[in-house]
């Protein structure tokens, strides 16, 4: 079945299709105090897009659910569109054959460093961790043939801070690289978890704001829409989108030679110093600009149809400086450590609001603890007021890696 | 799905060492068409086939889960081989499959793709939609207790459409939900006629305290976030985990979860354990009722039929269904008037609670504010916010009596597994409610 999947979408579709496969291995333990659940999965899935009097997709988790899938989907109304011209590359890597192993059990140690850094005041709830190999492949009519690999190790950990009555629940998603590194999940969930319960909220109306690495990335996630919209809001002037001080690039080089359509990985500078220079294209929205594509046709799963995104996107720190450097130019300002609530951004508007936690910050020095404090305005206004940005970029799974230093923002609103 | 369910117990039962251990096989098929419709048109037809099995065995607080992609014979005896492999038994032998013809249920998708475009075109001709029928065969064989099949078809159309206003064309947003029914059709009708229906556009309302009227069925929403999630079995941190029959709200309010409402998003004539599954009281005459349990969490008594995976790669969790508040005697005008000055909301986008803290908030895309007992000017979108207990104590004692399914409640995510849910509700009153713009 597998081999006849190529010949059944050429008769489709002479020219215009694309075969995709992925097959993954994961380990997963999710541990609490009183349950554990050891999780291995060996899953498997096939999709297909295909140009014939318009754009079809269809997946399935063999090869011959997906002809059939495939079948179904050609007997569905579709709206006209023109193939794009599809890359053509062959790029085969060789598999690893390596076994998962199950992943680290590390919740005592992530436990006692969260109860050692909150003062006895947060517990840790739970830990799941996850070790996992992906290995995609990509064929299209165009002759391409791309086999990438992915390992990763990953989780999310949650812990819940207690005083009095009161109560409060912080997560964290990490994404680990190389060894785990434990002691800023924990600093993280220990803040997230016990800031809150602090006796007060923010004091004054305007401030500095001084973005924790994890808030300014949920914060870069959040306005990366803008990065691929067809349609770019009408508030965005493309000279001056933000502060001079503020790059911002994406690239996955590292992590994959080809993205999920098999255009090659490239390094693209989104942002340079304020001026919006460039957008992120597959080969859809590539054709439709009238562009070459970017390399940024993100599959998420074989579920989905590949998009327009991005895959590593970071802010420049180059000239940066460094974060304790930024906090001594905080007159009367906030430092957010954790936000409390999703970020709500609508880039339409040009709105923002952040919902955070953190410490409230005088004359360049930290002070208390600060239960909650809402930042909201202009997301235009926002960019512009980025002063300057930290030397100690981390990244955070958003879940594709976003990565942003400490950042000082000024002038900003306080609720 | 068609194996050899003897075969699985042998394979089953010799893991199964303690009274209390549980083990199962859960094979689930689910076949997903999605057609976006762009005024009128269709575009990017995707068609889904997902077929899965996993083992399951559960002993003493601890879970062995193992996942393969296909539902054969094949991924029985390897999802088998993981799971005896992971409880550390010698692994079944490996064998070659044998192929078994396949019964899978037609699919209702070309009727829906026919029928869509004159319904589209004649209530809202001018929209960017999303269609999608969901067919989920799953089949459970638990050791020790019989094997059971069950089918759910989900209709959802979401997205958004230009209205009419007294200020010009406006975006509306457009979310329903509804098992795939005879009376399906109608409904969907019904709900594109309201929908449409000519209002102005919102206006911000500021921040505050308010009371509000809880319409359409939207008072669902509120307590699937503030009484279902808080009394699912293993909300070890719900603030009213230690409460057991306490009276925490107005006796006339009785509030209960069934997954035997086959009309609502959120029902199964089995759980995802096998289990039959029966309404709980959540809340019954303002006390604290029962918990929903999976069989793990069930105790000295039997499951309540509330085990749900999001998929077969997901263990089950104790999980709610449909949140059904039971009827009082008051007309809608009766409880405008009762309202007095306030908001009247008849659409929730979406809800979360978060349990340590026992804070919820309820997003809304546009409401209607309420003075003197009137409805008056157009206000939104906002963010309604409270404390689970202090709402629940400020539930007006007088319910209205017209129940109305909320069909914009559709999936809720725990943890990252989503599961269907739904909803029905007469009209609620809850007092000072946090209010703001968003």
């Amino acid at each position: 079945m597998e081999s006849d999947l190529p010949a059944m979408l050429d008769r489709m579709a002479p020219g215009a299709w694309e075969l995709y496969r992925k097959t993954a291995e994961t380990r997963e333990s999710d541990v609490s105090a009183r349950n554990r659940a050891d999780l291995w999965r060996r899953e498997e899935g096939w999709a297909a897009r295909w140009w014939a009097r318009g754009l079809r997709f269809a997946c399935g988790s063999e090869a011959g659910r997906l002809a059939e899938a495939v079948a179904q989907a050609s007997a569905l109304p579709a709206a006209e569109e023109p193939a794009p011209r599809l890359p053509s590359a062959v790029a085969v890597r060789p598999e690893s054959a390596a076994p998962i192993e199950p992943p680290p059990d590390l919740f005592e140690r992530l436990g006692s460093l969260v109860a050692e850094k909150s003062r006895g005041e947060a517990v840790l709830a739970s830990l799941a961790l996850r070790r996992g190999r992906a290995i995609e492949d990509l064929s299209n009519a165009a002759g391409l043939t791309v086999r990438t690999e992915s390992r990763r190790l990953d989780g999310v950990a949650r812990a819940v801070g207690r005083r009095g009555s009161r109560g409060c629940e912080a997560r964290a998603v990490f994404r680990w690289d190389t060894d785990p590194e434990l002691d800023g999940v924990a600093a993280r969930l220990a803040d997230g978890a016990t800031f809150p319960l602090a006796p007060r909220g923010l004091s004054f109306p305007r401030g500095s704001l001084l973005l924790d690495p994890a808030v300014g990335a949920a914060l870069l996630a959040a306005v990366a829409p803008l990065f691929s919209m067809e349609r770019i809001p009408r508030w965005v002037k493309r000279s001056d989108l933000a502060a001079r001080g503020v790059t911002v690039v994406d690239d996955a080089s590292a992590d994959a030679p080809v993205d999920g359509e098999g255009t090659p990985t490239r390094r693209v500078v989104l942002v340079e110093e304020g001026a919006f220079v460039a957008r992120l294209h597959d080969l859809r929205s590539a054709a439709r600009a009238g562009v070459p594509p970017t390399g940024h046709g993100v599959r998420p799963s074989f579920l989905t149809p590949p998009q327009a995104g991005p895959r590593r996107l970071f802010v420049e720190t180059a000239r940066g400086v460094a974060a304790l450097e930024l906090l001594g130019r905080v007159a009367r300002g906030a430092f957010a450590r954790a936000v409390t609530a999703p970020l709500s951004v609508d880039l339409e508007r040009d709105r923002y609001e952040i919902e955070f936690t953190g410490v409230a910050v005088l004359a360049g020095r930290a002070r208390e603890p600060i239960a909650g404090a809402r930042a909201s305005g202009r997301i235009s206004e926002l960019l512009h007021r980025i002063a300057a940005v930290g030397t100690d970029r981390q990244f955070f799974p958003m879940p594709y890696p976003v990565g942003a230093p400490t950042v000082l923002v000024e002038k900003v609103s306080f609720e | 799905m068609e194996f050899d369910e003897i075969q699985v117990s042998r394979w089953l039962d010799p893991l199964v060492l303690e009274r209390g251990d549980i083990a199962d096989v859960f094979v689930e098929r689910r076949r997903r068409t999605v057609v976006l419709w762009r005024d009128g048109e269709a575009a990017e037809p995707r068609v889904s086939l997902e077929a899965g099995t996993s083992a399951r065995l559960r002993r003493a607080g601890r879970e062995r889960l193992a996942y393969v992609s296909g539902a054969d014979d094949g991924a029985l005896r390897e999802a088998i081989r993981g799971l005896q492999a992971s409880a550390g038994r010698a692994p079944l032998p490996l064998r070659t499959p044998s192929p078994r013809p396949e019964s899978v249920p037609e699919s209702t998708a070309d009727r829906w793709v026919r029928r869509l475009p004159a319904i589209l075109a004649r209530h809202l001709p001018r929209h960017q939609l999303r269609w999608t029928l969901d067919e989920v065969m799953r089949r459970v064989v638990p050791s020790g207790h019989p094997a059971a099949t069950a089918v759910r078809r989900l209709f959802s159309l979401e997205g958004t459409f230009v209205a009419a206003s007294k200020r010009g064309d406006e975006s509306r947003s457009f979310s329903f939900h509804a098992p795939d029914a005879d009376s399906t059709v109608d409904e969907l009708k019904q709900a594109l006629t309201a929908a449409i229906a000519p209002r102005e556009s919102p206006l911000p309302h500021g921040a505050g305290t308010t009371d509000v009227l809880f319409s359409s069925g939207t008072a669902s929403v509120l307590f699937h976030e503030i009484l279902s999630h808080a009394l699912e079995a293993d909300a070890e941190e719900s603030p009213l985990s230690r409460l057991t029959a306490a009276r925490v709200s107005a006796s006339e309010l009785e509030v209960r979860d069934d997954p035997t409402r086959l009309d609502l998003f959120g029902a199964y004539e089995r759980d995802d354990e096998a289990s039959k599954p029966r309404p709980v009281k959540l809340l019954d005459s303002g006390r604290l009722g029962g918990k929903l349990t999976d069989r793990a969490h069930a105790g000295a008594g039997a499951s309540t039929g509330h085990g749900r995976r999001a998929g077969p790669a997901d263990p089950p969790l104790p999980r709610g269904s449909n949140t059904v508040v039971s009827a009082g005697a008051a007309t809608t005008e009766e409880m405008t008037r009762r309202l007095g000055n306030g908001l009247w909301i008849d659409e929730i986008e979406s809800g979360t609670v978060e349990l340590s803290s026992g804070q919820f908030r309820l997003r809304y895309p546009r409401a209607r504010r309420v003075r003197r007992g009137r409805l008056a000017d157009e206000v939104g979108p906002g963010l309604l916010a409270g404390e689970i207990l202090p709402a629940l104590a400020a539930v007006e004692p007088v319910i209205g009596r017209e129940v109305r399914a909320c069909r914009s409640l559709a999936w809720c995510s725990r943890g990252g597994q989503v599961v269907a849910v739904g909803g029905a509700a007469p009209d609620v009153i809850v007092r000072r409610l946090s209010v703001r713009d968003r």
